[in-house]
Parts: structure tokens; sequence; C-alpha cells
């Protein structure tokens, strides 16, 4: 059989073999997909009336998980690109896992705006010429193409790489280079589109400022190296793979700069917004401090500020250096990021209304199980990937002319 | 004799509720609704639904929390003919109902109008029985109609610059009267109401004061609210509220937000220190 | 920190779990979320147990109302016909009368005379097929405004508190108070004894403004919403994705969106209705007031223009100067909402 038709199989076959803990790990993601299946089906039937979206909040969980995965997915660039363009020689070797998980992060953010619509049966309406694109006037449709084009620009340049080293043949280097270049400038633009998406939107005071795509972006590139640095230290404690320590230095490094620009960002919406305090601001008060007596999402607004500045000030200590603290700080400040930028930011702009309308929004639990059960196949296929594509780098996965 | 009583009573009853119920019943989309409605003054403009077309198309749709009417399905079901209006010249100046049909609801009753017949000398047909018309005009106090105008001599319209007899014609009380002494038919009270209230008339001419339904085109058929539809002539201060309208009753609040328990947080007083 | 050896065949069969077994469990719960997306596309589909009700593989391949020809719309027109009176048990029509040349809707609404008792709300339900329960949609929504009061009471009540503030006083103890339009109206208000206008309140009814620059419009990414050429921005509900981005990019609120399957019930159901208006709509679709494009395109008065009892609204052609709109826009002092957000609505408010 040709090499192109072996190495799906042999990716795929060496990605599904593990042990114990492996196939615990898989079965755990299973339970949350089975949960999604019965969300899904759900929503499929009766409609989005089984989550908790009102005319008040009708962007909810779905929309905050794919605005922060979307970060997550441009955070590749902070492992690619010092790789291939500063001459990274130890970032060089496991960049192509940081594409592989930009490929599952973008898998999770298509799923979450499958979730997100409507009317899923009807998503052919937005293709070119069967349907209407209307681009460039509506931003979803920049969105679509930036995501979309991403995604392939991932695919072809992360399997491109692993099949390669899979035949043993050179890169070709005049191709991958450029391909990458691209697809580092091209994640920029993933996050900057989708801050457009919402920051174009005079609606919404809380997210109808210039602050909102450079926010995006750091706070993208502090909490997508989080989980990468994650992920590699799981590959090292359970693969054959070394990674330097070089690396996880380096990428919690472009953290703490990332972080801390975030905060900064942060702390200048928050005192520009606050000092006047005009009707404008209602949306952040709203998160920090609550309105006329609902106050739901105070709690998880200080938690997450807490979770981020207490993981910079460790970032900024020598426990940065440290393997034990390292995973620590990183799942701080994943979890941090992931409540400021997901629910923290969507659901204050949906309250008050345009109008001056104050609601709550309190998500379902096949709600839940949606978003869970999607950040279970995008683990799922990160699992796969990761798995797969350390089998390629180690030369476990090799193209064997006699089969 | 009292078992009889009560039996004819009872059985009268039934009869009764069988054939109103009959009759409810055979046109099966109105049992659910509600049939007697306001349209504007809940005393003033009482109108009854019914079914006018098929797949039972009503007439009106009425509210079945305030009573008032919330849709016309014929908007000049039960409408006369607006009458002679003026239509002062300029430009800017044309009313509607110069170019296009107009059409009012009467204001009133056939039964009355037969009476006019009876109308002999200076002895004017009023309340079944003959009266001699007032020789003056000057405000005195009544005893009569007590319960329209309480105080004759305090009436709640104009603050003491009218009375009774400024409005209602005394030597024919199917009318009006104007301060010419003509005639205007109950039907067409702008006509004496705009003698005193002309900035209001003028921009009631224009469609923007007021009320109307119907074609929304400078040529359309529409009907016309008139005065006395939507404000009452003989309580026109309301009280202490000093308004030319009486309240009205309010539709239900909209639905409480999904998850939410309640609305209370919209009463929340906000203090100092926010 | 050698590299392990090959793959331990052998301990994992002794642990019972096999890369077969695994791939199993993947498998069926594969094959049962498959399953599930076809049957839940299939189940989006399925309406009543009649089968002229269920809606139709053509009617879902149908395109962009604007682009299909004469006889696709006929078409169109007629299923959707078929399928709303086997659904609904009335003879429904679906209306496709284009736009009337020489027109441009308009509308004024005299915040003077709003009395604030929601017919406006209920009869724009009435006639335009909103879904009653779960969710209830209405497309106007009152506002409450304070009149606003201020006492002598709250004076020193300010911040800084009143010992020592030596810099003066930086908000006044009376601040916080709404007064006149404000964001914080209140939109859940019970009159007391249900009886309006309140002595200390106005009323402000806010529904689709029909911008000639609206934002909706520009966020679609499939076209589903726009402008059509008498003004009023529509909807093809048979083209709408459910995206939502229409109903966050709104400044006003003016949309609403069937989260559920509609609850319309059939006897209270408008037969006579418009492809772009209020014929029924479906779940996972936007839908906003069109200035009753079902009857304003034949000359009719918008419902919630005809039930007011106060005369507060008023309707018409733009383009005609001896129209109500048109002379309220001479005389009267007319303002917008949000003007400075360059949406230019054809809903202006009035003061009498």
């Amino acid at each position: 059989m040709s090499s192109k038709a072996r190495f799906p199989i042999d990716f795929f076959s060496y990605a599904l073999k593990g042990g114990a803990q492996y196939y615990a790990w898989l079965g755990f993601l299973g339970i949350f997909i089975l949960l999604w299946a019965v969300g899904t089906y759900a929503q499929l039937t009766q409609g989005m009336i089984i989550t908790g979206l009102t005319d008040q909040t009708s962007w909810g969980l779905y929309l905050a998980n794919f605005v922060f995965l979307v970060g997550v997915a441009a955070a590749a660039v902070t492992v690619v690109f010092p790789a291939y363009f500063y001459d990274q020689e130890d970032l060089h070797k496991v960049a192509v896992l940081g594409e592989m998980l930009a490929i599952a992060a973008v898998v999770m953010c298509l799923l979450f705006v499958f979730a997100h619509m409507g009317r899923p049966d009807r998503l052919w309406h937005i293709i070119p010429v069967i349907g209407i694109y209307n681009w460039p006037h509506s931003m979803l449709t920049w969105d679509v193409m930036v995501l979309t084009v991403y995604l392939i620009l991932n695919l072809v340049g992360g399997f491109y790489y692993l099949y390669k080293k899979y035949t043993g043949s050179p890169l070709n280097k005049s191709f991958y280079i450029p391909l990458i270049l691209i697809s580092c400038i091209w994640a920029l633009s993933i996050h900057t589109v989708t801050a457009f998406l919402i920051g174009t939107m005079p609606s919404r005071p809380m997210w109808f400022h210039s602050v909102m795509p450079i926010k995006f972006i750091t706070t993208a590139f502090a909490a997508g190296p989080a989980l990468i640095i994650l992920c590699f230290l799981i590959i090292r404690k359970y693969t054959a793979l070394v990674i330097p320590d070089s690396v996880f230095h380096k990428l919690s490094h472009y953290i703490t700069w990332f972080l801390g620009m975030a905060l900064f960002l942060i702390m200048s919406e928050i005192v520009v917004e606050l000092y006047p305090s005009t009707e404008h601001s209602f949306g952040l008060q709203y998160l920090m401090f609550g309105l006329n007596g609902l106050n739901k999402l105070v709690p998880w607004f200080w938690t997450a500020i807490f979770l981020m500045v207490v993981s910079f000030g460790l970032l900024l200590s020598p426990l940065r250096k440290n393997f034990t603290v390292l995973p620590i700080i990183c799942v701080m400040l994943f979890v941090g990021i992931w409540i400021d930028k997901g629910m923290g930011l969507l659901l204050p702009g949906m309250s008050p209304s345009p109008i001056g309308e104050i609601t709550e929004y309190y998500p379902t639990w096949l709600e839940i199980f949606v978003v869970a059960g999607n950040y279970a196949i995008g683990f799922l296929v990160l699992t796969l990937l990761l798995k797969g594509a350390v089998g390629v780098v180690l030369g476990d996965v090799k193209y064997d002319q006699s089969k | 004799m009292n078992i009889f009583r009560h039996a004819s009573v009872v059985f009268s009853g039934a009869i009764l509720l069988a054939l109103t119920g009959t009759a409810a019943y055979a046109d099966n989309t109105d049992t659910k609704f509600v049939k007697e409605c306001y349209e504007s003054r809940i005393e003033g403009s009482p109108t009854t639904r019914r079914v006018i077309g098929e797949d039972g198309w009503p007439n009106v749709k009425c509210s079945p929390d305030t009573g008032g009417v919330l849709w016309w399905g014929d908007p000049y079901d039960g409408t006369v003919p607006m009458g002679d209006m003026p239509t002062p010249s300029g430009p800017l100046m044309q009313a509607d109902y110069a170019v296009g049909e107009a059409v009012v609801k009467p204001r009133i009753n056939n039964w009355v109008d037969r009476k006019k017949l009876f109308t002999i000398c200076t002895e004017a047909c009023h309340n079944d029985g003959y009266q001699k018309a007032p020789e003056t005009k000057k405000p005195r106090l009544l005893k009569m109609h007590t319960d329209i105008v309480p105080n004759s001599l305090e009436l709640q319209h104009g603050r003491g610059a009218i009375w009774c007899l400024d409005c209602h014609n005394a030597n024919n009380r199917q009318t009006l009267v104007d301060n010419f002494g003509d005639e205007i038919s109950f039907n067409q009270p702008q006509k004496l109401c705009g003698k005193c209230h002309g900035p209001i008339l003028r921009d009631w001419r224009d469609g923007i004061h007021g009320k109307r339904i119907g074609d929304w085109r400078k040529e359309g058929k529409k009907r016309w609210w008139v005065c006395t539809e939507c404000h009452n002539p003989h309580d026109v201060q309301q009280g202490d509220r000093n308004k030319g309208f009486a309240q009205l009753y309010a539709e239900p609040k909209p639905e409480t937000p999904k998850g939410m328990p309640n609305t209370d947080h919209e009463n929340v007083v906000h203090g100092p220190g926010h | 920190m050698s590299k392990p050896t090959k793959p331990k065949c052998e301990e994992r069969k002794s642990t019972g779990t096999t890369r077969r077994d695994f791939l199993k469990k993947a498998g069926t719960a594969g094959a049962a979320a498959g399953a599930a997306s076809v049957l839940g596309s299939a189940a989006l589909m399925a309406n009543t147990d009649n089968p002229d009700a269920q809606t139709t593989w053509a009617e879902w391949f149908q395109g962009n109302y604007r682009l299909m020809t004469d006889e696709e719309k006929k078409e169109a027109v007629a299923r959707l016909e078929k399928r709303y009176s086997a659904q609904y048990g009335k003879n429904v029509t679906v209306d496709d009368t284009p736009a009337m040349d020489g027109v441009l809707f308009g509308y004024a609404l005299n915040i003077q005379k709003c009395i604030g008792c929601r017919r406006c709300v209920k009869a724009c339900v009435k006639e335009n097929n909103q879904s009653r329960t779960n969710t209830e949609i209405e497309w106007i929504r009152v506002v409450r405004m304070e009149k606003g009061q201020f006492s002598a009471g709250d004076m020193d009540k300010g911040y800084p508190p009143e010992e020592g503030h030596e810099y003066g006083v930086q908000v006044g103890g009376n601040a916080y108070k709404p007064a006149g339009v404000v964001l914080e109206g209140k939109h859940y208000y019970e009159p007391e004894d249900n009886k309006v206008p309140e002595k200390d309140a106005f009323y402000f009814p806010i529904a689709c403004m029909q911008c000639e620059k609206p934002p909706c419009v520009k966020v679609c990414p499939v076209r589903t919403t726009y402008r059509e050429p008498d003004g009023i921005i529509v909807i093809d509900y048979n083209w709408c994705i459910g995206c939502r981005m229409c109903i966050g990019a709104c400044p006003y609120w003016a949309r609403r969106f069937n989260w559920g399957e509609p609850n319309l019930p059939a006897e209270d159901m408008n037969p006579k209705t418009h492809y772009l208006g209020n014929r029924p709509r479906m779940k996972g679709v936007a839908e906003k007031c069109t200035f009753c494009i079902q009857r304003s395109r034949h000359g009719r008065y918008t419902a919630c223009v005809e039930v007011c009892p106060v005369g507060a609204r008023k309707f018409g052609n733009l383009l005609d100067p001896e129209s109500e709109v048109r002379k309220i826009l001479d005389r009267k002092r007319v303002f917008r909402l949000k003007a400075e957000l360059n949406t230019y609505p054809k809903f202006f408010y009035f003061i009498d």
C-alpha cells in the first residue's frame, strides 16, 4: 500500500494504543461524549429552548466557550513562530504538537458554533454559490472564513510535517516555511476577527471599545501556551519524547509577558469604565459588583481575577521554573482566563440589554452536557492527534515499505 | 306556591342557558373568547364580538384581561358616514375627510331619533314627557342628572366657564348646540368642541390628535374617533388627576425571563454610593 | 529515562482492556451520536401528525426569497399555504405583495400621550401570530420611566459623606434616582389597581425602528434580513440560520427569537398572512415587527396604531407631505432613540 494510504492507518492505530490509564482517560472522555449526544439530540429535536438562553441573554455558554477557544487555537503561534523564525531549536521538535493543539481547538470552536445555531440544518445557506455569503459586510462571514482557512493551514502544515517524518523524507522548505509563516499570521487574524465580531456592535457598550482585540490576543497567548505546557508535561511523563526544560521556560516566559499585558488591559478597562461610571459601564458593574441585587456573576469574576493575579505573581517569582508549581500555575491561569474571557465577557454584555433590562442567565443541565461534551470531543481529538504526532516524531510510526 | 316559583325560575333559567349555550356552541370559535368589550372609554364605547367572516374571522378581538378591544377585523363595522364637515382651504389645511371616505360610530340611538317627531311649540320631548325649555342659559343648580354631573354649578369641564346648556340644546335634546345657536349632531361633536379647542381640532383634522383606523392613504377610507368617544365631557378634569382622559386598565406585563424567579430587582431603589 | 520497550501486549491483555474493546465502545458512541444528529435534523423538520402539515424537503431546499423567480415565489407561497392551512385548520393565505411605489413607511409615537396600557403589545400579538407560551414573544416592549423626584432630605446623603468634605460634594444625594428617559426604565411594571397612566410615570414603547442604516442587516451572514424598498426591514424566515447576530447587534432590542417550536393556538391565529410578515414562524428563526406588512402594503393601518386608545401612534407614508407622519415631522418636536449610533430610524418620538 502506498505511504499516503498507510499514513492515516498507522497514525491512528498508534494513537489508539495505550496503557490502562490511557484508556481510562479515553473512557472518561467517552462519558461526557455520551452526555453530549443526549444534549445535542434534545437540542436538535426541541430547539434551543432546552438551554437557558432568552431573548435578553441570546448569547450564552456556547458562544462564550467559542470565543475562549478561538484564542487557544491562535496560541499555537507561540510555539511555531519562535521555533522557525527565531531559530529556537528546542521548540523545533515540538512545534508540530502546537499545530495539533490548534486543530483540536478549532474543532471545538466549530462544535460550539454548531451548537449555537438555531437552525443547524440550514447552515448550507452560508456557503457561497449555493447559498448567500454576506462577505465583506457581515463580520461572522469573516470569522467563518478565517477559521476554516486556519484549520486547513494547520491540517496541511501539521500533517505535511508528520508525513515527511513518517516517510523519512526531507521537508520542502520552500513550501513549508511560507505555509507556517502564513498560518502564524493567520492565527493573529482569527482572534482579531472574533474580537471584531463582538467589538463592532455599539448596541453592546461592554464590548464596544478598541481594547477588545488586543485584550483577546493577550489573554489568548497566555491561556493557550498554558494548555500547551500542560500537554507537554503529560507527554514528557507518559511518552518517550524528550522535551527539554528550556521549552517550558520559554513558554512560561511568554505567558508571563502576555498575562501581564492582559492584566494591564483589564485594569485599564476597569479604570476607564468605572471612573466616570456612565450608563455604558453597567455591564461591567453587573459583572464586578452586581446590579439591583442580581449578582450571580460576581463570585466568578473575583475568582478569575484572583487566579490570574496569583498566577502572574507566581510567574514573576522563581517558582515559574519549578516543575511542581508550574502545572498548578497553568491550570489556575487557564481557568481564570476561561472565566474572564468566556462568560465573564459574554454575559455582562447581555445584561443590561440595549434598552436597559437587567436579567440573569441560568444555563440548563442539557446545555452544560453539550458544553462539557464539546470539550470532551475536543480533548479526544487532541489526545489522539498528540499521541499520533508523538509517535511520528519519536519514529515509532514509520512507513514500513514491506507491509 | 314557593315550589312552583322556584321551579319555574329554574326551568326558564335552564331553557335560557340552553338557548344561549346552544347559540354560543353553534359557533365554536367564540366560546373561548370574551364577547363584551369597550373600544376606548370604559362606559362610553361598548362593542360585542361576533363572527363576520370565514374561519371565525371576528369583527373585534377583545382582551380577556381588561375587556378592551385589541383588534378590528372590520374597521368599518357598525359605522355611519361622518357627514358634512368644514374643509378649510389653504396649504396643509386640507382634511383627509375631504379626500377619502370618513365614517364614525354613531353616538345616538335610533329610538331617540324617532321621538324627534313629537317636538311641539316651546315644549320639547325630554325623557318620555314634555318639559318647558328654560328661558335663559344662566347656570343654576339642577336636581336631575346628578349621576352624570353631581353639581351642575361645578361642572368638571372649563372650570366655571361653561355649564350644561352651553353644549346641550335645551330646545332639542337630541342635538348639541353651539354658540351661534346652530344644532350639532352627537355624531359630530368636533364641530362644537373645536370652537374652544382650536389647536386640538386642527391636529385632529390632520390625524395627529385622536384616533383613526382603516386606510392610511390620503384618499383611504377611515373610521374617525370623535371627541366624546375618548373624552368624557362631563368629567374632563378627572378629580385630582387633572387630565383630559380617564385611566384605563393596563394589560399584563411580559413573561418573566426564563430562569429568573421574579422581576423584583426592578423595584430596587438606588441609594447613594452606588 | 530510557526509551520504553515495545507495546506491552501481554500486560494489556491481562487487564482485559483491549484496543478492540475501546474501539467498539467508541464506535457505538460515535454511531449513536451520528444517528442522533441525523435523526435530529429530520426531527427539526417534523411538525404535527397531519402529513400536509409537515415541512417538505422542497421547502427545506428553497432559496432566498429575494433571489427567487416569480415562479419559485408562487411555489413557495403555495407550499406554505398548504402547510399552514393543514396545521391550523383554517384557510390560511400567504400574501407576497411587493412594496408599493412611492411609499416609504414612517412612524411617530407621541410620548406625551402614551398611557402605558400595553394594548399595542397585545394587539400586535393578535395580528402577527407570535408564540403565546414557552416562549411568549411580544414585539413591542413598553418601558416605564420615572418622572423624577428630588428631595431636600437626601441633600446631605451624597459622597463624600457629610462630615468634613473640604473639597466639596462630588456626588449629590439626589443622584442615582431615575428621572426622564433613562436606561433604568421598568419593563415589568404593575400599576396600582392596574390603572394607567400612573401619577409619577410616563411610558416609552419600543419596537423595531425600521432603521435606514440597520445594524441587524449588516451583520446577517446569509442576508436573510434585509431592507425592502418601502423601508420595512424584513426577514425571510425560511432562510434564517438562527445565528442570532442580529439580536445582538440591534441597539433597540427589537428582535426576538423562536427558541422552541412556537405555540400558536389555532383559534386565535390570524389566517391573513404575508410571506415576510406575520406568517407563522418555526423554531430557530428570528422575528420582529414588520410594520404589519400584510396590512400596510394593502393600505391598512398597523394593528398597534389602530388599537392605541389615546391615539399616540401615527403611521403613514413619509414621502407624502399630506400624511399625518409628515405633518408631525413638520410641526412637532421630534427625536429618535440612540441617534448617536447613526442608525437613522424611521420611528420617531414626539411630544405635543
